[in-house]
């Protein structure tokens, strides 16, 4: 099943893939870290996370199944 | 209630001109409505980096905006005395030119149409993970950014 992160935006710029999983991940912070060692250019990408479709702020444990969005912010209308 | 319904916001490409009549007519049938309000986004050509915009591309996280919207309806709802709200943002392309949001609220009395409409399309424009891409005449491409 593994951890699904999706990407979006101006932040797709970056990571080309829109999507990719992980195996297993124990919280939001060590993937954020992992993601920022495989995609050096999104430290200086503003971005906001999602975990399963709400904002987070802080570190959250993840779970098999789990989908986590890095998100540019919003320019829709 | 069935107004409350919950249908995606998302259109394919820009929304057409008869799209906007066609929802107007079959609201006829609702006799208690006493105003309208609707607001159409159009997408402007704006000059990025000395080149013309020909269209916006829209990408969407579109569970997580079906989710948001959901919350956002009932909290309308419950603000305004609305007989009824549709919402449709465009997905993809759309020109310079053509309609890539409609917002159309309906009540009894002017004001809560006019009120809720208003604070709608600013809510979309914060709250909704939605992002515009404007492509230019050389084909390089801008994100758009909300103010």
């Amino acid at each position: 099943m593994g951890i699904k992160v999706l990407f979006f935006g101006s932040v797709t710029d970056i990571t080309i893939v829109s999507e990719l999983s992980r195996e297993d991940c124990a919280d939001t912070d060590t993937l954020e870290k992992e993601l920022l060692k495989q995609f050096p250019a999104l430290a200086n990408k503003k971005y906001f996370l999602a975990l399963n479709q709400q904002v987070i702020h802080e570190n959250c444990p993840l779970k098999q199944g789990d989908i986590v969005a890095l998100m540019p912010p919003f320019s829709g209308g | 209630m069935s107004s409350k319904k919950q249908h995606s916001i998302f259109y394919q490409g820009p929304i057409p001109a008869q799209k906007i009549a066609d929802d107007i007519q079959k609201h006829s049938a609702k006799t208690n409505i006493g105003a309208h309000s609707i607001f159409l986004g159009q997408v402007r050509q704006d000059e990025k980096n000395g080149e013309k915009v020909v269209a916006i591309e829209y990408t969407a996280y579109e569970l997580m905006v079906e989710e948001k919207m959901a919350v956002i309806r009932e909290q309308f709802f419950e603000k305004y005395a609305l007989t009824c709200m549709h919402i449709h943002h465009s997905l993809g392309r759309v020109a310079v030119g053509e309609i890539c949001l409609f917002v159309f609220t309906s009540s009894a009395h002017r004001r809560d149409a006019i009120d809720a409409c208003n604070e709608m399309v600013e809510t979309i424009k914060k709250e909704l993970p939605i992002w515009g891409k404007e492509i230019c005449t050389n084909q390089s491409s801008v994100w758009k950014q909300n103010n």
